[in-house]
């Protein structure tokens, strides 16, 4: 078994980079970089020890420490990867922000961090721009694809690069010194700084080798974004922790160019998601006629449940079934899973994995036994486990109640021990595996001149798991017209972000509100579904 | 105005980018943001803009941009 904790060395990015260089594997391999337009660069883990390194000693002549906190505002790049782990190795917290969201997220998460610094691409600036005078603590934006720097404190990374030295050893890091930040949606307020620590490589290198199984000669492909904590933990740390070589590519979903990928690249362990693994099994069956995927070994998902129909589909038509994984941001790694050697239960969640006891509890704190919905919980303490909420002391103590973290899932366990998803104890809308708070929605939604009042849930999609479907009472003096919802429609995906874009809109005379003037999402989601909308008595008039 | 640079503008008004600036080959992979979510608001702000409404067999035959042109110009003809 590979050791990853050399002289109490904590540090993710020194893990990931310089220890595996000094276990010989230097001119390994770490990940081939795959463009979206298929140009493809190696880069060894003598490159990211290098690349990082240059980057730690970059953020450190800029005045950043420990505890700093930077952002990484990009699509799937390799200065992404070189950048979060030299933020790691200075002992800086590096945080992922996907890069399809919109002026709100972006002050809503930097804001609330107090963010230092943030990495990000040209293309992306005009946003920084417009919600650049609320972040009075954001000193220095590092722009990856611009050759000189445009300002003080608008930098070049080329130019910076060009000049750093790569000659930087990270600290000795503790394993409770803080690493990385996801922020994940709420049901209510604003999104939440969900703060990992460095001691969190233990769980996640564990995973990575006792659930994906990964071995020194596979080739892993995490599709995962990196602003999505399977991106960090699985799509980074896990892996490469590891000394594993990972392919990334950059581009989207296209089906023929993924088969080509997962045969010409040799792929041997794949971890993609439902979403993604739906609409593969969408496309016309003559398109996997020819392939030669005898690399493969297993394939993962992660997300959002996994129809037992994709696991049918996926042993007909790939010759491999889908092994379901289940995590959250705040449990920072796999805790419920299939895997090989256990036999799989479609649809189900799995097992809880080594090291890790969930339960499920009942409201009054009972622990259910077999057969009994209740909340999905989990013995706190496992190693990859967020140590905050940042600046949110109250919301994080909520969550933990007699040594259990409660998950906000709802569940079932079976006579076997396999876990089965029942739902969510709030209103949290899983679309695509991105979790989406109907509040910053509904907040965007009023910022339109035309909507009055909007109600927002969650409904069963065939190909999404969830969709967002608005509810928009107008204004008296305007009409619903096509055009009123392509603004709508740019808005909200300007606003918050395209995954957060309403696929449906429907225009009513009022919300329903109970007496202290809160949104009844659950009468609005029965009223969708056809249902009983149940006890509406707290309904105002 | 040309067609391709009326559709320009919905392309910047979609992805919020001053920048773009679209050619027949443009693809998904040539600009930021354009995944599967956005794409629908790009048709839905392309059949508002244009007046026009593409069937979904269409919609899956788009390789580039050059075939949504091609769609849009076939739609607009008198």
């Amino acid at each position: 078994m590979t050791c990853i904790i050399v002289h109490e060395q904590y540090n993710i990015g020194h893990i990931c980079t310089r220890l595996q260089c000094e276990r010989g594997l230097g001119a390994k391999t770490a990940f081939r970089w795959i463009s979206a337009h298929q140009e493809r660069v190696d880069y060894s883990f003598a490159d990211l020890d290098r690349e990082s390194s240059k980057f730690s000693t970059i953020l450190r002549s800029l005045g950043f420490a420990r505890g700093d906190i930077l952002f990484t505002f990009l699509p799937k790049i390799p200065e992404q990867f070189f950048c979060f782990l030299g933020a790691l190795k200075l002992q800086a917290i590096c945080g992922t922000l996907f890069s399809s969201f919109g002026d709100e997220a972006i002050v809503d998460r930097l804001g609330d961090a107090g963010a230092k610094g943030l990495v990000t691409k040209k293309s992306l600036l005009k946003k920084i721009a417009r919600v650049r005078g609320q972040l009075p603590q954001l000193k220095y934006i590092i722009v990856v694809d611009i050759e000189e720097h445009i300002s003080d404190d608008v930098l070049s990374y080329p130019a910076l690069m060009r000049k750093a030295s790569s000659d930087f050893t990270a600290p000795l890091t503790a394993p409770d010194t803080p690493s990385v930040l996801h922020y994940t949606s709420g049901s209510t307020g604003k999104p939440k700084g969900v703060l990992h620590v460095h001691r969190s490589v233990l769980h996640q290198s564990r995973t990575a080798r006792e659930v994906l199984q990964l071995t020194g000669s596979d080739i892993f492909w995490c599709t995962a974004d990196q602003g999505w904590v399977t991106g960090t933990a699985y799509g980074i740390i896990g892996p490469w922790s590891l000394g594993i070589t990972q392919v990334h590519y950059g581009g989207g979903y296209d089906a023929k160019l993924w088969l080509d990928l997962l045969e010409r690249e040799a792929v041997t362990v794949w971890y993609s998601a439902p979403t993604a693994l739906r609409m593969l099994m969408r496309e016309d069956a003559k398109l996997y006629m020819g392939y030669k995927l005898g690399s493969l070994r297993h394939i993962f998902s992660v997300g959002e449940p996994l129809n037992p129909e994709v696991i049918s589909w996926a042993r007909a038509t790939l010759g491999k079934s889908i092994y379901d994984t289940w995590f959250q941001t705040e449990t920072g790694g796999i805790m419920i899973s299939n895997r090989p050697g256990l036999e799989i239960r479609p649809g189900s969640m799995g097992k809880p994995v080594n090291g890790i006891e969930a339960a499920i509890i009942a409201d009054n704190g009972e622990v259910l036994g077999s057969g009994r919905q209740g909340a999905l919980c989990l013995k706190s303490g496992w190693p990859s486990m967020f140590i905050s909420y940042l600046n949110n002391d109250t919301i994080y103590n909520q969550k933990f109640h007699h040594e259990y973290y409660h998950t906000g899932d709802t569940a079932v366990r079976d006579s076997d021990g396999y876990y089965w998803f029942k739902g969510r104890s709030d209103d949290i809308i899983n679309t695509a595996g991105h979790l989406i708070s109907p509040f910053e929605i509904e907040s965007a939604l009023l910022e339109v001149e035309e909507v009055a009042e909007a109600g927002v849930i969650g409904a069963p999609d065939a190909l999404l798991f969830e969709k967002v479907v608005a509810f928009v009472c107008l204004h008296k003096q305007y009409d619903w017209s096509k055009e009123l919802e392509v603004k709508i429609r740019l808005y909200v995906s300007n606003k918050v972000s395209s995954m957060a874009t309403p696929q449906e809109i429907a225009i009513v005379d009022s919300i329903p509100k109970n007496k202290s003037g809160k949104i009844m999402r659950r009468v609005l989601r029965a009223r969708y579904l056809g249902q009983d909308a149940g006890d509406i008595s707290t309904m105002e008039d | 105005m040309e067609l391709q640079d009326r559709l320009n503008k919905v392309f910047r008004e979609v992805f919020d980018e001053d920048d773009i600036n679209i050619t027949p080959g443009t693809t998904a992979n040539d600009i930021d943001g354009w995944d599967s979510l956005s794409h629908v608001n790009l048709i839905v702000a392309i059949e508002t803009k244009f007046g026009i409404r593409f069937s979904q067999k269409e919609l899956l035959t788009f390789k580039n941009v050059g075939d949504m042109l091609n769609s849009i110009r076939s739609k607009l003809k008198p």
